[in-house]
């Protein structure tokens, strides 16, 4: 054409390719680029800076606060306390092995009094052969012990002082055995599970090494301390982002039975230490989520979300609740069951955590409803008579952002009938008119003007189903109501070619003049 | 091509040639060199050209700006046919050692050829980065390290430029976990060095600027180039969702940020270039801030009292001045944002609102200098803008938006003020109309923006004012005023208010103006002219409850004449010749207004002589579109009420559709094949002999080669048929339709204009002039069947026997067939009709096919003979699926891959005249009923033989559609014995 500006305001021929709403279940990305929201409490690196077993020596007394002056001390002394283990390892004479004993312990000492160790100054004196040399084979157990304490003080330092432990990898693992002193073991699981946080590349050494399978063992007995520093040691090596940890780690003999025995048994500490273990699993690995979904683990999860207040707990065992109803299609199938108790118990933990106080919950609990509500028509009879109706058109125009969003999508899944392909979804009038009628839709075009692209893409699918859908054909005007053309007009020349296609599509259809045929 | 002296001196001469001023040695260096494209290893060499520093600047200019297009048509060729001529592609070994070349290349141009070579590095990257250009981040991240180190500005500024174009793709695109996997390898790389010299830049412009007469704006300049490019980095990284690293520091981002929005840089805000480069950086900052406080609001609150305290003072100076849009238009979007977010109840204390109101929404909806230029400049642009929501990022769009956000949680506060401010704005036009005029133009826009919107001309609604008495006050008066020329701003929005709230206006009140809104088409003003030809139009189409048109041809008749004199007229003013909302009114007044021929006559005139010369260069589609779409209306609905009028019209417009034809204005050759069949069609035979001349043309495969072509050629094609079959069997034509049939039928993209085609044959043709033919014709169908059977070509061909069968019998149909194979018939039965019928839509080709196919087994010999008892059950088991289940429980959507057609040329697009359409004919008027038919016949034909079909029946067809067999049988109360 010879001139194709003015062309470019035409709008494409009607293509309202207005897809499924949200109709999918959805599993969180595997792939993350922000900060991973665990608490500070199961951060990915801890200080050791009480023994494992409660044995430490640390005295409570010593203050926390470091001055200038006091860290250059510590740095001092600890240059030293290495340059005295070098030497205590030198001597071969009588008392040799106290000797040593003692210039760990007080190489330890100073690696744990304060919330910053001087990691630094222990690195620059060499310390990290010294150390490897402590771990070898038929040493005394104590001398084990304060190696190993050592070693985890300094791998909980930023990434190039955790990557310093390489050298020590293999006698740490070598360590984790059933042969081992129980307070070693597990001071060098919780050394290891510092290197594990740190990051995908040291994970993959330690997996290649053979960490898995002892660490995975220490979870099999009833013993609390050493079952929490594994499970937590676990947690961080098996996030992935490769799925082969975690369908390793469920495939361990015995493993999957001690998860649900720690699950139902245990207190709140350890639970939730085991929680983040499942989450992981069923986060990255098909395998693994079918194995737990047809376990109790579902019941057991249920369970602690109606029992316990602690946020700490609750954040993992709803998260894991939620991958496993996104991550196979069997668990809304066949577990959860309308009619069944579990079910009920379900959604009367999801309500209770819509109406805390605490944002995660909220949004967490949003997302495992919609991916209900996904689900068979049942599913969402059952929802949709539930209590969390109300709860979730109040969200819709009150609560933060991501919120919204993930209680849009409950709100989308209630209104359409499950389809196979990727045509436009069945809607469910009764839902869709009751929601309506109770002022969802102004949340929905919210939505539509939101610079998140998939909120405004769900926001845009609902307001297909209302325009469509609303019977006596009031969805037009509901939505003029509401200035959602102005909503749509705003993506006239969006970027995206999907979400332009999508508004001016509707437009189009259900507000444009149609010249020529209204004569 | 090789890199050698000879290719250096070749292409030289070339891009020096394409600079010339005389057309001729330009030419000629432009068609070498787009041949020389074709060839291995022609970008690199153009790209060492560039690189080279003993040629000319200029040349080598040109040949940067000859490789980016090179690379754009290139890199990954399109693969879409209808976009144009295919390019061959870069080869991998000369992408990799262009890959290898550029960074340091761009990094070591000048200035303009840096700005080119960063362009093309984009489309690269757009298709390689980062997955098959692993060393690109690398190499920028090193190289922007060590131009750090020597605060290097034009290399930083270089870098981080096409690191800016490189992620922008994050702004935009679905999350998916591959998006996510770029987007973290570009955090892990990125991240951290563009911190770094996001602080370094920041901690040289702190010391610039405190320097002795706050630095020179030449070493400040580029800095703030710098940090607005590293914000707009931000901003992609950001976008789709908070990474860790700039959650860890946000603190030193967020500090960084506030500062540019609270500090003055008076040495270089002191020229408006200078203020132009802060405040890109400010906007790039609102921008950013806006983002985090849209999706990351609970780890960006503690940084929000501060910001909106800056960012509102920052809005109450800018809002004063009159340049500076881009930061208004971001600052008061963040407003926006954060009134609509769960922090609102910062505009909850008392005097916010009416303080925002006075010193930030008024200032910036009132009309600017800017915006009387563009009034008077551009209206095209400005009527976008004001009228059909282009206006996405002007000042009195986003201030209007900023209210309505914060109404949002406090509509009573905000619908309060702005009542107040209207009659203030309206009390002080009234004290000096002629100076204070923008306070009412101020006023009508707040009005007209603050509605809630509406479209297709129903109800609008404001809580603001009265609009009755609004518009009686404030709106009529200027469309009474004499002066049509006068203030013609304020004209431009009454008669935009009129159009938004032309539903609520009662008929009486703007019938009365009808006289007024015509007058105004005289306005000089391109925008008033265009709006109350606009207004008039849109009036046109109000509907009352029950869909009745409010306005009818009674009430506009009689002022039709002197309408459509103004609106002619108005296509003559400068920038109007193609003025679409003029030529859109026309096209609705003729098809309201009652057509005499008083009316007819001048106005086809007007037509063709506006086609006459937009045939000349066709520029405005939408002009023309509604130019031939009031051909069309005006030839229909005056021919309809007097026939006679067709040679007027043949008369005036056979020229200029032969202009059209024989230039081959591409563009409008659908059009004219349209139009041709719309007067052919009216005709009554014997066809002119004028037509017969074009349907000579319509026959040679000339025209036949461009695929936007085809459906209004096979339009044209059956209205010949139809119209003239006795020609067509004339001088071997009809040979040449069939050809015709036979292309478009070979392929599956048109192989439905092909069945038109043949139907179209089948119904308006004698059996004996075409069964000489038959064989043929099957021959090609079957060959089609063979080579390539899709869903819809089945369909097309049940329809096609079908129809037959009705036109000619079954006997014919069934011994046509066979002749061409033995006993083929049956065959195709079997393996087509049958398993395809049910698939059969439209109402028309239901009971087509339901008819024909209840025919042949009652009639047909070869159904009725007891040896085909099974086919016989089978077809009607498949009848009965056709009859008796709802269409979307028989059919399922089956998604089929178009298959593009050759084109030639460039593209013209396929667009239907409305106005010109075909109506559908039903080939059986007879039959009204196919269900009775069916029962009917089969209760006939079982009397004959009783006894012998309730058995085929029950052995042959499904128990559900026995059950819908008994039921019709009864509906209809026949039996079958």
């Amino acid at each position: 054409m010879a001139d194709d500006s003015p062309a470019s305001h035409r709008r494409d021929p009607i293509k309202s390719s207005v897809g499924n709403v949200a109709a999918q279940r959805r599993r969180q990305n595997a792939v993350t680029v922000g900060k991973e929201r665990r608490e500070s409490l199961v951060r990915a690196k801890r200080l050791c800076r009480v023994g494992p077993s409660g044995d430490g020596d640390v005295p409570g007394e010593e203050n926390d606060m470091v001055t200038d002056e006091e860290g250059f001390l510590l740095d001092a002394q600890t240059s030293s306390a290495v340059e005295d283990l070098k030497s205590a390892i030198a001597y071969q004479g009588k008392g040799a092995m106290q000797k040593r004993v003692n210039a760990l312990r007080e190489l330890r000492r100073l690696l744990s009094k304060s919330e910053f160790p001087p990691v630094e100054a222990a690195l620059k004196a060499g310390a990290i052969p010294l150390l490897v040399q402590c771990l070898s084979f038929g040493s005394p157990d104590e001398q084990l012990l304060e190696a190993a304490w050592c070693l985890t003080n300094i791998a909980a330092g930023k990434p190039e002082e955790t990557k310093a432990l390489l050298p020590a990898l293999p006698l740490l693992i070598a360590h984790l055995g059933e042969k081992s002193f129980l307070p070693v073991a597990e001071q060098c699981a919780w050394a290891l599970g510092n290197v594990a946080g740190e990051g995908e590349e040291l994970r993959n050494v330690l997996l290649s090494q053979g960490a898995l399978p002892p660490l995975a063992r220490m979870m099999l007995p009833n013993k609390g301390s050493t079952v929490r520093t594994a499970a937590w040691a676990l947690s961080n090596l098996i996030k992935g982002p490769d799925p082969k940890a975690a369908t390793e780690l469920i495939k361990v003999d015995g493993l999957l039975d001690a998860i649900l025995r720690h699950l139902r048994k245990s207190d709140e500490e350890l639970a939730t230490e085991v929680a983040w273990v499942v989450v992981y699993l069923s986060a990255l690995s098909n395998f693994a989520t079918g194995v737990l979904v047809k376990s109790d683990a579902i019941l057991l999860l249920v369970e602690r979300l109606a029992t316990s207040n602690s946020l700490q707990l609750l954040i993992p065992v709803l998260r894991s609740l939620g991958n496993l109803v996104a991550g196979d299609s069997h668990t809304t199938s066949t577990v959860l069951i309308p009619g069944h108790e579990i079910t009920d118990g379900v959604i009367k933990v999801l309500v209770k955590c819509l109406k805390s106080d605490h944002r995660v919950l909220k949004k967490e609990a949003s997302w495992v409803l919609s991916n209900i509500a996904a689900g068979s028509i049942e599913h969402k009879q059952l929802i949709y008579s539930s209590e969390a109706v109300p709860l979730l058109l109040r969200l819709l125009s009150t609560a933060p952002f991501d919120i919204r969003k993930e209680v849009a999508y409950v709100l989308g899944n209630l209104c359409v009938t499950p389809t196979g392909g990727d045509g436009k979804p069945n809607l469910i009038e009764e839902h869709l008119v009751s929601l309506v009628q109770r002022g969802c839709l102004s949340g929905f075009i919210d939505l539509v003007r939101s610079a998140d692209i998939e909120a405004a893409r769900l926001g845009l699918q609902f307001m297909e189903l209302v325009l469509r859908g609303m019977p006596n054909g009031d969805g037009p005007k509901l939505v003029e109501q509401e200035d959602g053309i102005d909503a749509m007009e705003r993506y006239q020349f969006h970027e995206n070619e999907d979400l332009r296609n999508m508004a001016n599509g509707l437009v189009d259809k259900y507000f444009g003049e149609n010249y020529g045929i209204d004569e | 091509m090789e890199w050698n002296p000879e290719t250096l001196q070749f292409l030289s001469q070339c891009f020096l040639h394409t600079l010339s001023p005389q057309p001729e040695p330009r030419r000629a260096a432009e068609s070498s060199l787009s041949e020389a494209a074709d060839r291995p290893n022609y970008g690199l060499a153009v790209l060492r050209l560039v690189a080279e520093p003993s040629v000319d600047e200029q040349i080598r200019q040109a040949a940067a700006v000859n490789f980016k297009n090179h690379l754009r048509t290139r890199w990954v060729p399109s693969n879409d046919l209808n976009a144009g001529p295919t390019f061959s592609p870069i080869l991998d070994p000369e992408k990799d050692q262009i890959k290898t070349l550029i960074v340091s290349l761009m990094l070591s141009s000048s200035p303009r050829i840096q700005s080119q070579l960063s362009e093309a590095l984009a489309v690269i990257g757009k298709h390689d980065f980062p997955k098959s250009w692993p060393t690109l981040l690398p190499e920028l991240i090193s190289n922007l390290q060590k131009a750090a180190q020597s605060s290097d500005y034009a290399s930083i500024n270089g870098i981080l430029g096409t690191a800016n174009s490189i992620f922008k793709k994050f702004r935009y695109q679905y999350k998916t976990n591959d998006l996510l996997l770029d987007l973290k390898y570009c955090l892990d790389n990125f991240a951290a060095p563009l911190l770094d010299i996001f602080l370094k830049t920041a901690s040289l412009i702190d010391s610039t600027a405190s320097s002795p007469g706050g630095g020179s704006p030449a070493t400040l300049q580029p800095l703030f180039e710098s940090q607005r490019l590293c914000c707009r980095i931000f901003y992609s990284l950001n976008f789709q969702e908070l990474p860790e690293f700039f959650e860890d520091h946000m603190k030193e981002w967020m500090g960084e940020f506030r500062k540019y929005l609270t500090t003055n840089y008076p040495s270089l805000e002191s020229s408006g270039d200078g203020l132009a480069l802060v405040d890109q950086l400010r906007a790039a900052v609102c921008e950013n801030i806006s983002l985090y406080m849209e999706k990351n609001e609970e780890e960006f609150q503690g940084y929000l009292n501060d910001f909106a305290s800056a960012v509102w003072s920052l809005l109450t100076n800018v809002s004063q001045s009159s340049s500076r849009d881009k930061l208004a238009v971001t600052a008061m979007k963040f407003l926006t944002t954060v009134s609509t977010s769960v922090h609102h109840t910062l505009f909850a204390s008392e005097g916010v609102i009416p303080q925002i109101c006075q010193s930030i929404v008024i200032p910036n909806v009132r009309l600017r200098d800017e915006d009387e230029e563009l009034f008077e400049m551009n209206y095209i642009e400005f009527i976008r803008r004001d009228m059909e929501g282009s206006d996405l990022d002007t000042r009195r769009r986003i201030a209007c938006e900023l209210l309505k956000g914060i109404a949002t949680n406090y509509k009573k506060q905000v619908t309060d003020i702005v009542s107040i401010q209207i009659q203030n704005l309206l009390s002080s036009f009234a004290t000096n109309p002629s100076a204070n005029w923008k306070d009412k133009d101020c006023a009508i826009y707040l009005v007209v923006s603050l509605a809630t919107k509406k479209a297709g001309g129903t109800l609008v609604s404001t809580d603001l004012v009265d609009v009755q008495s609004f518009f009686l006050s404030v709106i009529v008066p200027e469309l009474q005023s004499q002066d049509v020329n006068g203030f013609p701003m304020l004209k431009a929005g009454a008669l935009k208010f009129f159009t938004t709230f032309r539903g609520l206006i009662q008929k009486p009140v703007a019938f009365q103006l009808f006289p007024d809104l015509v007058r105004f088409l005289g306005a000089e003003s391109n925008v008033v002219h265009s709006y109350a030809a606009s207004c008039i139009e849109k009036l046109l189409l109000v509907k009352d409850e029950g869909g009745k048109a409010r306005y009818t041809s009674a009430d506009i008749t009689p002022c039709v004449p002197v309408l459509m004199n103004n609106l002619f007229n108005s296509l003559k003013f400068p920038e109007s010749e193609e003025n679409q909302y003029i030529m859109k009114c026309i096209l609705r007044v003729l098809a309201v207004a009652d057509i005499s021929s008083e009316i007819a006559g001048p106005c086809i005139a007007g037509l063709t002589s506006i086609l006459n010369e937009v045939c000349k260069n066709p520029r405005n589609p939408i002009f023309n579109h509604y130019l031939f779409e009031s051909v069309a209306i005006l030839i229909r609905r005056a021919c309809e009420r007097d026939a006679s009028l067709i040679s007027a019209f043949e008369g005036s417009l056979f020229p200029s559709l032969q202009t059209i034809l024989a230039n081959d204005v591409t563009e409008f050759l659908p059009y004219a094949f349209q139009l041709l069949a719309q007067l052919v069609e009216l005709n009554k035979p014997p066809i002119s002999p004028s037509y017969m001349q074009i349907f000579v043309l319509l026959l040679s495969p000339d025209s036949w080669r461009r695929s936007s072509n085809v459906p209004a050629l096979v339009r044209l094609l059956q209205a010949f048929l139809q119209k003239a079959p006795n020609e067509v069997n004339q001088e071997g034509r009809l040979n040449q339709v069939l050809g015709i049939f036979n292309m478009l039928v070979s392929s599956a993209s048109s192989d439905e204009q092909g069945f038109y085609i043949l139907n179209t044959v089948i119904e308006n043709l004698e059996y004996g002039v075409i069964s000489p033919y038959m064989g043929n014709i099957w021959n090609v169908l079957f060959m089609r069947l063979q080579n390539n059977r899709t869903v819809k070509f089945l369909k097309s061909l049940v329809i096609f026997m079908s129809l037959f069968l009705i036109k000619h019998g079954a006997t014919n149909l069934v011994d046509t067939m066979n002749a061409v194979q033995d006993n083929i018939f049956l065959v195709i039965l079997e393996q087509f009709w049958i398993p395809n019928l049910k698939l059969i839509t439209g109402a028309i080709e239901l009971k087509l096919t339901a008819v024909a196919s209840t025919r042949l087994i009652c009639e047909s010999p070869v159904l009725l003979d007891p040896a085909a008892a099974r086919l016989w059950g089978k077809m009607l088991d498949s009848i009965v699926t056709l009859l008796s289940r709802p269409e979307q429980d028989r059919v399922e959507e089956e998604p089929e891959m178009p298959d593009i057609a050759e084109n030639v040329g460039y593209t013209a697009t396929f667009v239907k005249l409305y106005n010109a359409g075909k109506k559908e004919e039903d080939p059986l008027t007879d039959v009204k009923d196919p269900k009775q038919f069916l029962v009917a016949s089969l209760a006939k034909l079982s009397a004959l033989t009783p006894g012998r079909y309730p058995q085929i029946i029950n052995e042959n067809l499904e128990p559900a559609n026995q059950a819908a067999l008994l039921q019709l049988c009864g509906i209809y109360n026949c039996q079958i014995v």
